[in-house]
Formats: C-alpha cells, structure tokens, sequence
C-alpha cells in the first residue's frame, strides 16, 4: 500500500503539472479540448490525492511499522480513533493533509464550475494547479509520508526493516478535539486558496463585474468558518488540557491561526462594498491575496521554528520552500495588479461620511491592524535580534494591551455598522437606530458599576456587548413586526421567516450575536482566580462559594495510558455538589505524561480544578483551583457564530425584499452610476 | 458508649489528617499573588514554552501550574526577594542581569523595544491617515469620472460594462 501511496501522489504531480502548462496552453490558444483535458487533469490530481492521503490511514489502521512516519505517530495500543488523527501529528502527514483538503475544494470548485464561467475557470484552474504543484512538490520530494524506514548498518548502508511496535502519538494530542481541531484549522487554511485563485484568475483575464465576488462568496465563508470553528477548537483544547487555565496564549501558532481570520473578517465585510457600490476593488484583491500569503506564513511559522512555540509538534527544513513559495505569490499578485490595475478602477463615490461605506471602511481598517500588530509583535523577537542581536520575547500581556482596545473598537462598529444606511444615513435614522442600545448599554454600564465593576476595559466590553446585542434584536424585532402584521404568525415564525428571506443579511446578525457572547467571555478573564495548595485526604481548599475537599486518588489504568486521579468533593455554599475528577495520564509508550482538567462549568463560572502533579517539597498531590468567570459565554458564542455562518449560506427563501418597517431608507441609485448585478438582485444587505 | 465511639474515631481520623499539617505548614509551597503579578511579567525560561513565569503550565510536562523546571523556583526567587524589600523593577532587574533581556514577558519600553510599542499606534495612525484620504478623494470624485481613464486603455461606458455583466451573469449563473 505504501508503495501504491507513492506512486498515486507521484502521478498526481504529473498531473497538477500538466493541469498548470496544459492551462496557460488553454487560456493562450482558447481550445476546448485542452481546456476540458486540463479540468480533468484538475480532478484526476484530486482523486490521486485522495488515494494516497487514503493509502497512509490504511498503514496506520494496519499497524505497518515498516514505514517511518507510521512508526514515529503510531502504535499498535492506540485506539482508532487516533489513528485518524496520527495522519496531521507529523510533518509529512499534514503537509499531504494539507493537499487532501485542498484537494476537496479543488474538485468540489472544477465540478460545480465545469460547464460554467467558460472565461474565467481556466485561470482558476492554473492557479489552483500552481498551488497544487507546490503542496505535491513538498509530498513527494522534501517530506515524503512513504518513506520506509531504514536503519545504517555497520558498514553505512541503510537497510529496510520493520518494528515490532511504533513510538505512539504525542499525547497532547491524544484529545478527542484533537481529533477534529486540526482539520478544522487546515480547511480555512486551504479554503482560502479558492477565493485567492479566484480574485487573481479574474484579475489576470479582466473577468467583468463583481461576478467573481458572488462566485466565491460561499467558499470565503465556508473556509472562515472552518478557521473560526478551528481556533474555537484549538482554544478549547488548550483550555481543557493543557491545565493553566486559559484558553489564548498568544503563542505565535495561534496568532498565526488569527492572522488569515482577521484579514478573512475584513474581506467578508469590505466585499459588500464591491458588490453594492462597486467600490473597493483594489483593495479587496490585495485582501484576499494577503489573506492566502497569511495562511502559508501561519503554515511556515508552525513548521519552521522561527520563533519558539509549545506547538513544536512538527518541524522539519521546508521553511526555505515556504519563504521561495510566498516570494512567487507575492511576485505573480503585483505582476498582475500592475499589468490590470485600471480593471480595479472604482465606480462610484463616497455621498457621505456617516454611511455603511465609511463604517465598512474603518472596520477593515480595525481589522488590517490587529493582523498586522499581531503579526509585527510575533515577529518582533525575530527583528529584535536582527537589528540588536538582543532575541526579546513579546509576550502575551503585550499582545493583550495592544489588542484589546482594537476589539473593542471593532466590537463598537459591530454594532454600528449595520445600522448605517448605504451612501448616506440621516439625523431622524440615527437617533431612531441607536437611542434604545445607546440606553441599554449606559444602563448596563451604570449597573455593572454599581455591583463593583472596576476593570475598566471589561466594564467598557460589557457596556458595548449591551449596546452591540440591543441593536442586533431591535433589528429582528422591527423586521419580525412587519412581517407578523402582514401575516398573522408568532413573532418566533415571523423572526425565522425574516431570518429566512435574506439570509446573508440575519445570518450576518447571528454571527455578530456569537461575536457578541464571545467578548461577554473575555471580559470575564479579568476577574479571574485561582489558588493551589498541596492537599492530604481530607482536606479542604476554597475559591469563591466553593469548597474542595480532597477525598482520595485512585489509578485507573487504560490501554495506551494510566490515569492517576484525585478524588475531589465539591460543595457549594457548604451543600455538596458534585465530585471532579482531575488526572494526569502517563503514556507508557512515548514516557510522557498528559493532563485532563475537571471542569464544572455554569454561565456564571467555570470551576477549573487541575491535577497539578506532586510537590517535590512535601510529596503531596497538588491541587490547582482556577475560578474563571463567564468562559462558557466564549464557547456558546463560537457554536452561534458557526450557526449564524451556516445560516448566511443558505440560499433566500425569496430572492427580493422591501420591508416597510425595515429601518434603512431604500437607497435610490445615482443617475451616473452603474448599479451592481447584486445590488439589481436583491432588495438589501 | 455507642454514640462515643464514632467521636473517638473521627477524633483520631481527624488528628491523624492534620497531624502532616503541623509538620508541613499548609501555604508553605503558596506562591503570594504578589510573586505573580511580578512573574508576569517575567518570562518562563525552561526552553519548552514561551509563557509568563506567573501562569506557566509547561504543557505536557509533569507538573502543571508554576512549572516546576523554571517558573515555580523563579517565583518563590520571586517571593523571597520581595520579603527582602525589592521593589518589583529591582526584581526585574536582577532577572534580567541573569538571563538578558529575553527574560522580559513583555517588551520593555525603552530602547529598541520601544519600536514594538510604538508600531500599533503607527499603523493605527497610518491607517486612520489613508482611510480619511480615500474618503475625501471618494467625496471629490464624481461618479462619472470612475472607471478606467487617462493613460489606461479606453474608458468603458456604462452601457457596455452593463453589457459586459449580463455576459458574465449568463456564463457564471450559480
């Protein structure tokens, strides 16, 4: 089978290869036969991936300890359902994880296209094919997941053998959502290429219209999503296991996971701008491309040890093919916006500055900001020691003083924004729109600081999450009230049907809505606790209302690990509650031990208990106590912001909407300006 | 004589539980919160995370919480030179003397460093700067003056590009 693997990714390089000449070959003569035959060289390479990405799970599922990369990630005591996951634990398996979901959006996008979009899909397809070529490159020559594994014998040569047994998998990742974390993360990653190809395929053919923007709508979503859903997960995780009772470290993989999404959020936003007013057309392509360069640099930060990290998982030497990579798409992107940079002309002007336009624009500026600030202060050990030869760390209280004024602000026109009206918003709109959230939310704030909230910046965040969630319903109430008139149904009916009727504009809402719970959860972190102490059978240690009581340890052995436990009674207010059971798992394979917290989680609070191992001083198990306001907000609101996304892909329930209650005046269309095929479409947005 | 044995036996039990407490003080092994806020501000230097003293959990390794390879001997370090009456900076300092500036969880803000300071209100400024200029230019400019023009190749009249769009919403219908 491994040499099946070898030979399918072998081919499946020839074919991208082909997919990528015989392309540019289609685009210069315009033949259809070449055409189809390099759309089909397009798929083949897709389904050649998919045999080999198959080939190395049936190595792992097999137990073939003949071939390394199975011998280094697996062993034959781990259960199954790991063994999926051994395939993205090492370099070599997640590069080729990286072309199997790439390969997903490739042949999901040349199948729904074949017959489509005849000018443009070629320059699609060549520059999906270049990415291809590249990935495969890495898959077959630099970190190859067939190789077999081979030992030096005495007199150098290597020899081919086969182990009895494999090393295991890492046991961090030994978590059931680090099972579905990762692919997760790598499906935004690659989700992006295909509004990348897109946006450079119709800048290289001088594709008319916006059409390209509608076409890949969906799949910018889609891959935000996944990356929202990724870092969600990834946060969860490290929150659930790695025991010190936070959830974003500013680790530089994580900020590189961020990095694509901020630049995504501004994308999502700005291209309404394209797509309504015909405005922003430059900056949009140079969003995207920015957005695909961060997804390879967030690759090439986790792979090539730059700066430090714990996600040492995988490092290997293919930085140097990285850095060359995004050099080539950073050259072919200006190539081609300097060659057809009048295509990108504007079409319209600005009417006011208190409009939807200057809201769209200040919050991309928000958002580029935040990207670039994280991304600067994640390189900035990297510069320091050019510059100084001093490596200086920039920590994760850096990144938070500089980041969290950022997202209040966007927080701010998270709320402001979708009550602008396009080209010009009037006085009577404006006191209309925001009097009641500007109410609730001083309200709030007044309350808040009357129960002794001093932190300013969560008393701030929880003013804005009042002010943000106010204008959010009032707009699902002014719209729900209309339709409830007309036709008589319960206000929930009326709300989903509204909901229903656009659903890119409401589901946009409910995604702000989730944004919203979000920041509820991190306001929280300011008022976080904790307490540790060295606990002996019966005794007792307290945080907040709760009481803990230590009541013994028990061992509990499994197949790949042995959990050793302490039993801890919880009371409430001195009434017992519940038992929590925080362990540490010792992986007898790999000799390393791995941490599960026990976590009694509320809307209020989280009660954050961790096994934190033995005191060297005493020999004692140590109990570390964490009292965490409001996290579950942050987990609730990541689930609402996947819902509200799914919620914008589907499509309307009918395709034109006025609503006379609807609190944005109908925009009336200059006479000198060309009205967008969306704007013609569909009543708002 | 029943009800007075359950008594002798929780007597024992619970002498016998806080028998270790009079040999080991409970709060010997506590960190004070002053440690902690100092040690977040002090990076932990056991080579396997890039964390704050204050919260390093070591992943993975075998001691979760102040991690026992760096972070919890920094901040009991931590606790004694504050017992002695350094002021937090003084404390710093010595840090620093001994490990370099890498040492810092946070840059500090003198020096070179003050460049990592200074470049988020930079680029919020530049930012700010540019968003106000294609504002006004969007404000000047009238409608029909968009679209490609001077040196660029003919300037596409609306009827066309409306033309030109029906094309592509007839080739790319989704």
């Amino acid at each position: 089978m491994d040499v099946f693997g070898s030979f399918a990714l072998l081919l499946a390089f020839v074919c991208a290869v082909y997919a990528f000449v015989g392309g540019i070959a289609a685009i210069v003569t315009r033949h259809p036969l070449l055409v189809k035959s390099t759309r089909q060289a397009g798929m083949a390479t897709c389904c050649l991936i998919f045999f080999a990405t198959f080939s190395l799970e049936y190595l792992f599922f097999t137990d073939n300890f003949s071939i390394a990369y199975v011998v280094s990630h697996s062993n034959r005591d781990l259960s199954s359902f790991y063994k999926i996951a051994a395939l993205w634990s090492g370099m070599e398996g997640s590069l080729l994880f990286w072309s199997f979901l790439l390969a997903i959006y490739v042949l999901s996008v040349l199948v729904t296209y074949r017959n489509k979009n005849g000018e443009l899909m070629p320059y699609v397809g060549v520059v999906m094919a270049g990415v291809q070529i590249f990935f495969l490159t890495l898959n077959n020559f630099v970190e190859s997941p067939f190789k077999a594994l081979a030992v030096p014998a005495a007199d150098g040569v290597m020899n081919f053998v086969a182990r009895a047994d494999g090393n295991g998998l890492n046991p961090l990742l030994q978590y059931p959502e680090m099972v579905i974390h990762p692919p997760n993360l790598y499906s935004g990653y690659t989700g992006f290429t295909i509004p990348f190809a897109f946006a450079l395929g119709a800048l290289l053919a001088r594709y008319p219209g916006e059409k390209w923007i509608h076409l890949t709508r969906k799949w910018t979503m889609i891959a935000w999503m996944f990356q929202s859903l990724g870092i969600m997960l990834g946060a969860h995780w490290a929150y659930a296991v790695l025991g010190w009772g936070g959830y974003w470290g500013w680790d530089p993989v994580e900020n590189a996971s961020l990095l694509p999404w901020l630049t995504g959020t501004a994308f999502l936003h700005s291209v309404m701008m394209q797509e309504k007013r015909g405005m922003m057309k430059v900056w949009n392509v140079w969003l995207v491309f920015c957005t695909f360069l961060l997804c390879i640099l967030g690759t090439f930060l986790t792979r090539s040890g730059v700066v430090s990290s714990v996600h040492a998982f995988a490092r290997s030497q293919t930085s140097s093919w990285f850095v060359g990579f995004m050099g080539v798409i950073l050259l072919v992107c200006f190539g081609a916006y300097l060659k057809n940079r009048d295509y990108l002309k504007s079409e319209n002007q600005l009417d006011s500055v208190i409009s939807r336009e200057s809201s769209f624009l200040f919050n991309n500026l928000l958002f580029v900001v935040a990207c670039v600030a994280v991304l600067s202060g994640t390189l900035f050990p990297v510069f320091s020691e050019w510059f100084t030869g001093d490596r200086i760390s920039v920590g994760a209280p850096y990144f938070n003083r500089v980041n969290i004024p950022i997202g209040l602000l966007i927080l701010f026109l998270t709320g402001v924004g979708p009550l602008l009206a396009w080209r010009k918003t009037s006085t009577e709109s404006l006191k209309r729109n925001f009097g009641w959230p500007l109410a609730i939310g001083i309200a709030s704030g007044t309350i808040a600081f009357g129960f002794g909230f001093r932190e300013y910046f969560s008393l701030v965040c929880l003013i804005l999450c009042a002010f943000v969630a106010t204008t959010i319903l009032l707009e699902f109430y002014r719209g729900s009230k209309v339709i409830r008139a007309r036709s008589g149904a319960s206000f929930a009916a009326s709300a989903i049907d509204l909901t229903m009727r656009n659903t890119r504009r409401y589901g946009g809402y409910v995604v702000h809505m989730g944004m919203v719970f979000v920041f509820i959860g991190l306001a929280g972190a300011a008022f976080n606790r904790n307490v540790q102490k060295d606990m002996q059978v019966g005794q007792t240690m307290q945080i907040g209302p709760y009481t803990m009581v230590m009541q013994g340890m028990d061992t509990k052995p499994e197949r790949n690990y042995t959990g050793q436990r302490m039993l801890v009674e919880v009371l409430r207010d001195n009434k017992p509650l519940m038992m929590l059971y925080p362990e540490k798992r010792h992986f007898e394979t790999t000799e390393e031990t791995g941490t599960m917290v026990a976590i009694y989680s509320t809307l209020k609070e989280d009660l954050y208990v961790v096994y934190a191992g033995t005191s060297p001083d005493t020999q004692l198990p140590v109990l570390h106590a964490y009292l965490n306001p409001l996290v579950k907000w942050i987990w609730f609101g990541g689930v609402t912001v996947v819902f509200g996304t799914l919620v914008a892909l589907l499509p309307n329930r009918r395709s034109v909407l006025v609503l006379a209650g609807a609190p944005q005046p109908a925009t009336q269309p200059l006479p000198h300006a060309v009205p967008s095929s969306a704007a013609l479409r569909e009543g708002h947005d | 004589m029943t009800k007075v044995r359950p008594l002798i036996a929780i007597g024992i039990l619970l002498g016998c539980a806080t028998l270790p407490l009079m040999i080991t003080p409970v709060g010997a092994q506590q960190i004070s919160d002053r440690a902690k806020q100092v040690g977040m501000k002090i990076k932990c230097m056991c080579g396997a995370c890039d964390m704050a003293a204050g919260v390093c959990s070591h992943p993975g390794g075998t001691f979760s919480g102040p991690c026992q390879a760096w972070a919890l001997p920094a901040l009991r370090e931590v606790d004694g030179l504050l017992a002695q009456g350094r002021t937090e900076q003084q404390i710093i300092d010595s840090f620093v003397a001994q490990y370099g500036s890498i040492v810092y969880a946070e840059p500090p803000k003198s020096g070179f460093s003050l460049v990592a300071w200074a470049m988020p209100t930079v680029y919020l400024v530049i930012g700010a700067v540019l968003v106000i200029f294609v504002i006004s230019r969007w404000r000047r400019r009238p409608a029909t003056e968009a679209g490609p023009a001077g040196s660029a190749p003919k300037p596409i009249s609306p009827e066309l590009l409306e033309r030109a769009r029906a094309q592509a919403a007839r080739e790319t219908e989704d």
